[in-house]
């Protein structure tokens, strides 16, 4: 694999156009990787925020359960 | 909440914090690399598109064998697991198939294509999330664990078909860079491996708080049988 640096990519340009549309492609591809690195991160975070109001339902429901059998035992 | 449990809980929120640094850390590190010489900066999603991979797939691994272990034993525990395990590994999938999207619409032109190992990944996805639904489906515990390992264990097929895809047949996916003939320069080996080590980290972390969500949905199940017989 071959890296290069933007500056010489730019250097082996022949015409305006050419740089412009190398500066276009450069963009658009940042663009997608952020949209990519966002949207792998946003499905993580759904999941973390799903696993935390499940583990909030959960707790509600024990507590609950447990309160209601002892009322139960007591009367 | 006894001694023991609170020191698990501050270990697992270490680890957790300790993968979400090692990413943060790594996302300012992967926007300093300079671009591949062919695809320019969107190469760099290899750093999360394949790490979420070989995650998932580790996932279907534990999966298939708490699944194994749980028609054996007849123990809940494997059964817990191998829900938990299952869940986490489709999301990371989830992220997989979408940052895989993503790279192909540059490199590609196209957001989707039907080859092997886009699709197959695809129909794992679907039998990791059918799995899921098998168990909502399903009422009594021990008929829904049974039917569960086996599906998941039936799923576990489509595993190497995804991975060995691009060997076996000709896609538009890339051999991969690692066992493909590939080569990347050290300085990104040590940041993918990182990358790698962490997402793995996150994905324990994930399983082991589901997996006591699953034993508190065994406590919850308990006490409403024990109220319904009251």
């Amino acid at each position: 694999m071959h890296l290069s640096s933007i500056p010489l990519v730019f250097a082996q340009m022949t015409s305006a156009d050419d740089i412009v549309r190398e500066a276009a492609r450069l963009q658009r591809n940042y663009e997608f990787l952020s949209y990519g690195l966002t949207i792998a991160w946003v499905i993580l975070v759904i999941y973390v925020l799903l696993m935390v109001s499940r583990e909030r339902k959960l707790k509600r429901e024990i507590a609950s359960l447990k309160a209601m059998i002892e009322d139960r035992r007591k009367s | 909440m006894n001694d023991r449990s609170v020191w698990g809980d501050y270990i697992l929120y270490l680890l957790g914090a300790g993968a979400i640094l090692i990413l943060a850390r790594d996302i300012n590190v992967i926007a300093r690399l300079p671009n591949e010489a062919q695809q320019g900066a969107i190469f760099k999603i290899i750093f999360f598109h394949v790490p979420v991979a070989i995650t998932a797939m580790m996932a279907a691994a534990v999966a298939l064998v708490a699944s194994v272990l749980f028609l054996v034993t007849r123990d809940f525990r494997y059964d817990a697991l191998a829900v938990a395990v299952t869940e986490v590994g489709l999301a990371f999938l989830a992220a997989n198939l979408i940052t895989g999207s993503i790279w192909g619409r540059i490199i590609w032109g196209q957001w989707w294509a039907w080859d092997a190992r886009l699709t197959s990944a695809l129909v794992c996805w679907i039998l990791y999330a059918a799995y899921l639904m098998l168990r909502r489906a399903v009422e009594e515990p021990t008929q829904r664990a049974t039917f569960a390992a086996v599906w998941s264990i039936f799923s576990f097929i489509d595993v190497p078909i995804v991975i060995f895809s691009i060997k076996w047949w000709r896609t538009q996916h890339p051999q991969p860079v690692f066992w493909g003939g590939g080569s990347f320069p050290p300085d990104w080996l040590a940041v993918f491996l990182w990358n790698m080590l962490a997402m793995v980290l996150l994905a324990a972390v994930m399983t082991v708080v589901r997996l006591r969500q699953e034993d508190a949905q065994r406590e919850l199940d308990s006490l409403r049988r024990t109220a319904h017989a009251m």
